[in-house]
């Protein structure tokens, strides 16, 4: 389409319009994702700050830690929530990540409807850096209801999901796909305030686990040379 | 008042008849449907109601019931007196700013009373007396009576009825034999006669109430301790309803705080149950706060948590408020420019909320522990344990990035199954590092292992370990477990 050159471009007359072929401008705060592949593809240019994103996960334990570690340790100056995950954190290994023990609170509930309401109190306090929730269901309206309470303040928050409600329609603005992928992990944008995305994008997050070890059916990189004298030794 | 010491407002309404001296004094809403009304007899109460709940008329009670308004106003004004017929007058001359003006505080003081279970009469003017004509008035007629010029309250005055002023009234009938009905045409009677007919009370209360003499009172002094009851009309079965006669006390305590400049770090709900063939002992609601208050906001919030996760096992009927510790009010610091993310006490408090309602077992910190066991190095004790920075530093094993530990570990290990002498767990786990060998604590729970990073065929890593020392048989095929999962 011809765009004529007096009509000032759609972008530029409100923050909140934009092209479809556009990425969106965020009105929220971002924080980096310190993955400059992923930060180039998202609205703003990071995980924005008071919304629900929405993260949904093909299974437990693929690097969805991994992958929010810049932001998390960004955010851990106050504390850092998690909130009815899967399985009892490791302290040490979030340590590892840069998650210092002294911020972390682990919280468990054994009703769904105490965890929607554990949630809320955190996100209207807003005195917390980020909030982890996992939910395996969650009913539209207490999604809206949580989106609505994080829209009160500042924090993070985060919502790991399986992935079978990716069909599911959900107020989050952000919504994310992660499948485990050969040293990392393939992401699916779902959602987003911009175009349409069909390829996954792949992120490296594997080898910093794994080169501690030298792996054992790795290819030897420097072929042997000689089985003699070195040659610095021979005059 | 002499109504509501027996069924408060927020109670249901069963029909009360408080009665004097064999005749009604006062009716609830309930009865004065069905008929009753004031001055009839014992017998004509009941023939019109014969549920009616008949009650005589207990002053004790009500001396007391004003003693808890008076202590719960103390919020507002250090100054609170006592005045016959059962008046509080409150000096908010210095107040109104602090509570944004009158209107504001008129409509706090109203709302406060409310949750009290009163339902009272409220006027303000320049003079104390002036005010207690304007309250003693508009408890009969209903409305407010709000003056703040001197002006007008003279006219307001001089409308009402003279027999208002206690010292007039034996004098009812002289006073309307000389045409005389209001205040105002009292004040323009010659003063030596007035003086000389109906003593010197009358005069000076008339005095008082046009701002022509100064007057004295006798404040009300908070006692040094904090200990309020309550006595329940019902027989409350579940814990949640007890909220609005609980918030009372809390409201007691709030202005007993306020007036001794106090912050309280615990306080005691005392459930007292009803005597039955065995005396039960009270249930006992302990509330012990991080950070010291004296608002009653957040302790309402916390309290009714707590009570709904009561359970009750006799029904209640007194409820008793008790403050174990208190301290020093500690005026809050307010910073010029606020974090936006609230302050460590907003944490505090809201981590007091979580504990209320989920139980400290369920919300936990970290507090990692130097062993090389991974289960036992991973410790989470409650959030409202005191660690200190230092002890929680020195606990910190060194080489955390050195050895490569799961975020999620599995809180019982998952025995893996065998499949061409690999481990299997969906997929054929293929092994990505060399091993780490854990072999720690001959003292309790020994540990022999050695543990691996593997990848499934999904791409996943996981963190497994292979039993060395398999029981007595050593050539046993070796055992695998699932221990962890890298997030």
């Amino acid at each position: 389409m011809i765009v004529p050159q007096n009509h000032p471009a759609p972008e530029s007359l409100h923050p909140s319009l934009w092209r479809a072929s556009q990425l969106a401008h965020s009105s929220a705060r971002c924080v980096d994702t310190g993955h400059p592949t992923l930060s180039s593809q998202l609205p703003g240019g990071g995980w924005p700050t008071g919304t629900l994103i929405d993260l949904l996960l093909q299974q437990t334990g693929i690097g969805e830690l991994r992958l929010l570690r810049p932001a998390l340790a960004a955010a851990a100056s106050r504390r850092i929530v998690l909130l009815q995950p899967p399985h009892a954190p490791q302290a040490l290994a979030l340590a590892a990540l840069g998650l210092p023990p002294s911020q972390l609170v682990w919280i468990r509930s054994t009703r769904s409807a105490d965890t929607l309401w554990a949630a809320e109190q955190v996100l209207r306090s807003g005195s917390c850096g980020a909030l982890l929730l996992w939910q395996n269901h969650a009913r539209s309206e207490s999604l809206r209801r949580l989106h609505l309470a994080a829209q009160c303040g500042e924090t993070l928050f985060f919502m790991l999901r399986p992935l079978s409600s990716a069909q599911d329609a959900s107020p989050a603005p952000l919504r994310l796909s992660l499948r485990p992928a050969a040293g990392g992990v393939n992401i699916g944008f779902v959602k987003r305030r911009g175009p349409q995305r069909d390829a996954p994008l792949f992120l490296p997050l594997n080898h910093s686990l794994l080169q501690r070890h030298a792996s054992l059916d790795r290819p030897l990189s420097v072929p042997v040379a000689h089985r003699g004298l070195l040659p610095e030794l021979v005059q | 008042m002499p109504i509501e010491v027996f069924c408060p407002n927020w109670s249901s309404d069963a029909g009360t008849v408080v009665l004097e001296q064999e005749r009604v004094l006062a009716v609830s809403p309930l009865a004065r449907a069905a008929g009753v009304q004031v001055g009839m007899r014992r017998g004509g109460v009941l023939m019109l109601m014969p549920d009616a709940r008949l009650v005589e008329r207990d002053v004790l009670r009500e001396a007391e019931a004003l003693h808890a308004v008076a202590m719960a106003l103390l919020q507002y004004t250090p100054l609170v007196a006592q005045a016959e017929e059962s008046i509080l007058l409150l000096d908010i001359g210095a107040s109104l700013r602090l509570f944004g003006g009158i209107r504001a505080l008129c409509h706090q003081v109203r709302a406060d009373l409310r949750t009290l279970g009163f339902s009272a009469a409220l006027s303000c003017a320049p003079t104390a007396r002036g005010a207690w004509l304007l309250a003693r008035n508009n408890g009969h007629r209903g409305g407010h009576g709000r003056v703040v010029k001197m002006a007008s309250l003279v006219r307001r005055l001089d409308r009402l009825p003279g027999t208002l002023a206690p010292p007039a009234r034996p004098f009812a009938a002289w006073f309307e034999g000389l045409g005389c009905f209001s205040l105002g045409d009292m004040r323009r009677l010659p003063r030596p006669g007035l003086q000389r007919r109906c003593g010197r009370a009358l005069l000076d209360m008339l005095d008082a109430a046009y701002g022509m003499t100064a007057e004295l009172f006798q404040w009300l002094e908070a006692p040094t301790s904090f200990h309020a009851k309550l006595e329940l009309f019902d027989r409350v079965e579940h814990a949640d309803a007890l909220l609005y006669a609980a918030q009372r006390l809390l409201l007691q305590l709030t202005g007993w705080l306020c007036a001794r400049q106090l912050a309280v770090l615990r306080i005691t709900f005392y459930l007292e149950h009803e005597r039955g063939k065995v005396a039960r002992a009270p249930t006992l609601v302990d509330i012990a706060l991080a950070e010291a208050t004296w608002r009653d906001e957040h302790l309402v919030r916390l309290l009714k948590e707590r009570l709904a996760k009561l359970e009750l096992d006799a029904p209640v009927i007194g409820l008793a408020l008790e403050a174990l510790q208190v301290q020093p009010m500690a005026p809050p610091s307010e910073s010029l420019f606020p974090e936006p993310g609230g302050s460590e006490e907003d944490c505090v408090r809201m981590f007091e909320l979580l504990v209320a309602r989920l139980g400290p077992e369920n919300v936990l910190q970290a507090v990692p522990y130097p062993d090389y066991r991974p289960d036992l190095a991973n410790i989470w004790v409650p959030v409202q344990q005191a660690i200190r920075p230092s002890v929680r530093a020195a606990q910190m094993p060194d080489a955390i990035h050195t050895f490569p530990r799961p975020e999620w570990l599995l809180a019982k290990p998952i025995a893996l199954l065998m499949r061409d002498h690999r481990p299997f767990y969906g997929s054929p786990l293929k092994m990505a590092t060399n091993a780490e060998r854990i072999e720690a604590g001959w003292w309790n729970q020994m540990q022999t292992r050695d543990y691996f990073i593997a990848q499934g065929q999904d791409h996943a890593l996981y963190w497994v370990y292979r039993e060395r020392i398999v029981g007595s048989h050593l050539d046993r095929d070796p055992r695998w477990f699932l221990h962890g999962l890298f997030a």
